[in-house]
């Protein structure tokens, strides 16, 4: 008996405090991936975090409900640790510096590239991915097919650089070559109104596809982010004068109501900037 | 005395024979009229002209049968396929300086005698470059990959040099090749006279007239000129002409003027054909670039932009720039970018000369090599640092702005202002260009992404609405600031929540109690 109590310990033993290689364990290449910083997620995907080259898809239709804190954790890591560009290509809103440098992301390490057309945007993810000097590449192309896409894992793989596609939910409907493919979705059990369960987001997200596993069920990430945690001397400033509400009605004839974002918000702002920069230039090269 | 024996006596200091005036190579270009608009292909045969009359032809010109003086209908007589340019003396006075300047990595004393001949005193860089042998070997190679000819004289004095070049090109012209390294066995000033006996008077650069003169007196070489007494020649001729024979023997001091370091490049190439393809550039664009890398690497220097013309006698010229993240020595850097731009071109219908140029440069840093070439080293701050990694990131950033245009990248900052649209900036990806605040004390929520300008957002009972009522959970946090520069914002910032779970940055405006869009927390 002592015997079978010491096989067994040293089965443990082997289980857990080695590298076997077990055909049930879904990160059977040992691949480490970078950790994405919310256990949840880790526990679900290949390497127990996200990978560090391929593509990988975000889908979703809804802008705000945690895309890109979802990845924070993950960027910060690497423009922390590598020398290389974190690339932006054609992002639809400004990414906001200090938001990004109080998730820990390195400013000095981002690049932001607004490519005019299609095509353009293709080539650029192309060229970055494959020139290995992104660390990862995070791109919203607007439609993209799956011969492009292929193309895209290629050179990623070829580059090591991990390419993020922001594509929107009803993609998740045709096949993709992306090694990764997760939807989002608002948080199903969602507050109700001036009364919050709890004072921090989340994001719900099924995984679509994965390397060594099924598709998984939906699963919801906590963000520790305090957004929704209420100031407790707010109902004091529900102001709701006269005068106002008349000037709303004034408004709602004159405008009527905008439900989507127009994306070239982000192109208008840089023809200013463009001029600012050519000027900047023309400066500079007179002094030289 | 043979050459290698000076090699020998150089090591020794204050020999006695070694030329205290200076060793002069010249270099005489010769077809450079024929050369400044095609050095590319000498298979065809080019003539230059001058009102109707050829004056300068190539060989395979002359081998058909024309011949200097004809008239342009003789030279279509004999072939159809015969390219005439008109003679462009101020290009070929530009490409004259042009190779004085590619000569300027021998010696720093090279001269320009106009109209085809350039000097070098090369007395101070034959160790350098390993003997006079060698010398004459590196200037014969490297005028070969221009694409320019030139017929070589050396010797102990400026005007001797010139002589013997000129004098050289007349013996290549009737097939005699003289190897002028073992011509130059006369290091002594006084033996420059000696030197000069066989070389022939039309060689010298005298007046027409006393020349005509000279053949009629019957003196057809320097050596029966240089036997008659000085007197009389100057006399008979004038004073000038007695000073040239002083100078070119060496009895005279010839003082030279050196040319200054011109800190400007350019160069071109012309085409014998329009080239309608603008893919079929690479190579004129290959040769300009290794020509620019050159010029940049015997001045140990480098450059961030460079300008490239494509022209056309009957269109309009195009020129392209081609702005670097960082300045390079690089040529296959350069020849990418400027593939890039070409692949633009589309409204260039022909081209028949292709040019390049630049202006400003800086001094290149001495790369030192790596031992363990591409490994990664963790350094001081805890990065992965590649040496490689550096010239990567800025080959991308390169392409980028080539392809795109220089202002279609660029780098993001904070900026020191409490307005949260100007709380950031754009940057050019210079490392100076980026300000971070000394204590970061940022406590309040923002989001991650900015909305360019405000959305005017309408209420209902003073509460934001868009595709229902927002729910404001986080808030106030009030931001009142600028007043004195016209762009005051007093605002009351909320974090907004949407009932599908987006969470938004909103404000209300505290002057008019409206409420709008800032922010999404993405």
């Amino acid at each position: 008996m002592l015997r079978d109590l010491s096989k067994n310990q040293s089965l443990q033993l082997l289980l857990h405090d080695t590298e076997l290689w077990r055909a049930s364990s879904i990160d059977c290449d040992f691949r480490q991936g970078i950790t994405t910083g919310f256990p949840v997620l880790d526990g679900h995907l290949p390497g127990a975090g996200w990978p560090d080259d391929g593509v990988t898809e975000l889908l979703h239709d809804q802008q705000g409900i945690g895309e890109l804190r979802l990845l924070t954790p993950a960027l910060a890591r690497l423009s922390q640790t590598q020398t290389r560009w974190l690339l932006w290509v054609s992002p639809p809103y400004i990414p906001y510096p200090p938001a990004l440098l109080k998730a820990g992301i390195d400013l000095t390490s981002i690049l932001i590239v607004n490519p005019k057309t299609a095509n353009d945007t293709l080539w650029v993810l192309e060229k970055a991915l494959a020139s290995k000097s992104c660390s990862a590449v995070l791109a919203w192309p607007g439609n993209i097919n799956e011969k492009q896409i292929r193309r895209l894992q290629v050179a990623s793989k070829e580059g090591n650089t991990w390419n993020i596609l922001f594509r929107p939910a009803k993609a998740a409907e045709r096949a993709s070559p992306a090694e990764l493919r997760i939807q989002l979705f608002p948080p199903k059990t969602s507050p109700s109104r001036h009364t919050s369960p709890s004072e921090h987001t989340s994001v719900d997200f099924r995984i679509l596809k994965r390397r060594g596993g099924w598709s998984s069920e939906i699963l919801n990430v906590p963000f520790e982010d305090r957004l929704n945690q209420i100031t407790p001397d707010f109902p004091s400033l529900s102001i709701a004068t006269e005068d106002i509400s008349t000037r709303s009605l004034r408004d709602s004839a004159l405008f009527q109501e905008i439900p989507e974002f127009e994306s070239h918000d982000f192109d208008v702002l840089f023809e200013d900037r463009e001029l600012m920069e050519i000027h900047a230039m023309a400066e500079d090269n007179e002094h030289q | 005395m043979q050459w290698p024996k000076i090699m020998n006596t150089s090591r020794k200091t204050g020999d006695d024979d070694w030329p205290a005036s200076g060793i002069w190579l010249c270099l005489h270009f010769a077809q450079l009229p024929i050369e400044v608009f095609c050095r590319d292909r000498k298979d065809h045969p080019v003539v230059v002209s001058c009102r109707q009359k050829i004056q300068y032809m190539n060989q395979s010109a002359s081998l058909i049968g024309i011949k200097s003086g004809n008239s342009m209908d003789t030279a279509y007589t004999v072939t159809n396929q015969i390219v005439n340019f008109e003679r462009d003396e101020e290009k070929e006075f530009a490409t004259l300086s042009h190779l004085a300047q590619w000569a300027y990595q021998f010696t720093p004393c090279v001269s320009i005698k106009a109209p085809h001949s350039l000097l070098l005193d090369v007395s101070g860089c034959l160790k350098l470059f390993l003997g006079l042998p060698n010398l004459v070997q590196e200037v014969r190679s490297g005028l070969a990959r221009l694409g320019y000819s030139a017929a070589i004289g050396i010797s102990v004095t400026p005007l001797a040099a010139l002589c013997f070049a000129e004098a050289c090109f007349a013996e290549a012209e009737r097939g005699i090749d003289k190897n002028v390294v073992d011509s130059f066995d006369n290091t002594i000033i006084s033996k420059v006279a000696d030197s000069l006996q066989q070389v022939p008077v039309n060689a010298l650069r005298i007046d027409k007239k006393i020349e005509e003169s000279l053949q009629q007196m019957g003196i057809h070489t320097v050596g029966s000129l240089l036997a008659l007494p000085t007197d009389g020649l100057s006399r008979r001729f004038g004073i000038f002409f007695a000073d040239y024979l002083q100078r070119l023997v060496g009895e005279k001091p010839d003082p030279q003027k050196f040319i200054g370091e011109d800190p400007r490049f350019h160069s071109d190439i012309t085409f014998l054909s329009d080239v309608t393809n603008i893919q079929s550039l690479a190579f004129p664009v290959k040769r300009l670039i290794a020509e620019l890398c050159d010029f940049l690497q015997v001045r140990q220097l480098q450059l961030n932009h460079l300008v490239f013309k494509l022209s056309h006698r009957c269109h309009p010229a195009k020129q392209f720039s081609i702005y670097l993240a960082n300045p390079e020595n690089d040529a296959a850097m350069f020849l990418m970018l400027t593939q890039l731009q070409l692949d633009k071109i589309n409204d260039m219908p022909e081209v028949d000369n292709i040019s390049l140029s630049a202006n400003s440069f800086s001094q290149a840093d001495a790369h030192s090599g790596d031992l363990f070439h591409g490994t990664s080293f963790r350094q001081k701050d805890g990065r992965l640092h590649n040496n490689s990694d550096r010239d990567r990131t800025s080959r991308l950033l390169n392409m980028f702005r080539a392809r795109l245009g220089p202002q279609t990248c660029f780098g993001l900052s904070l900026a020191n202002d409490h307005r949260p649209e100007k709380a950031w900036k754009t940057v050019r990806l210079n490392k100076k260009d980026y300000w971070f605040p000394e204590k970061e004390d940022r406590q309040n929520q923002r989001p991650l992404y900015l909305l360019n300008k405000p959305r005017f957002l309408l209420s209902t009972n003073g509460r934001p609405n868009m595709e229902g009522t927002l729910d404001l959970t986080l808030g106030p946090e009030r931001i009142d600031f600028g007043w004195w520069d016209g762009n005051d914002a007093a605002r009351d910032y909320y974090v907004a929540r949407q009932s599908c779970g987006a969470h938004y940055w909103v404000y209300q405006d505290m002057k008019t109690r409206e409420w709008f869009l800032h922010g999404i927390f993405s």
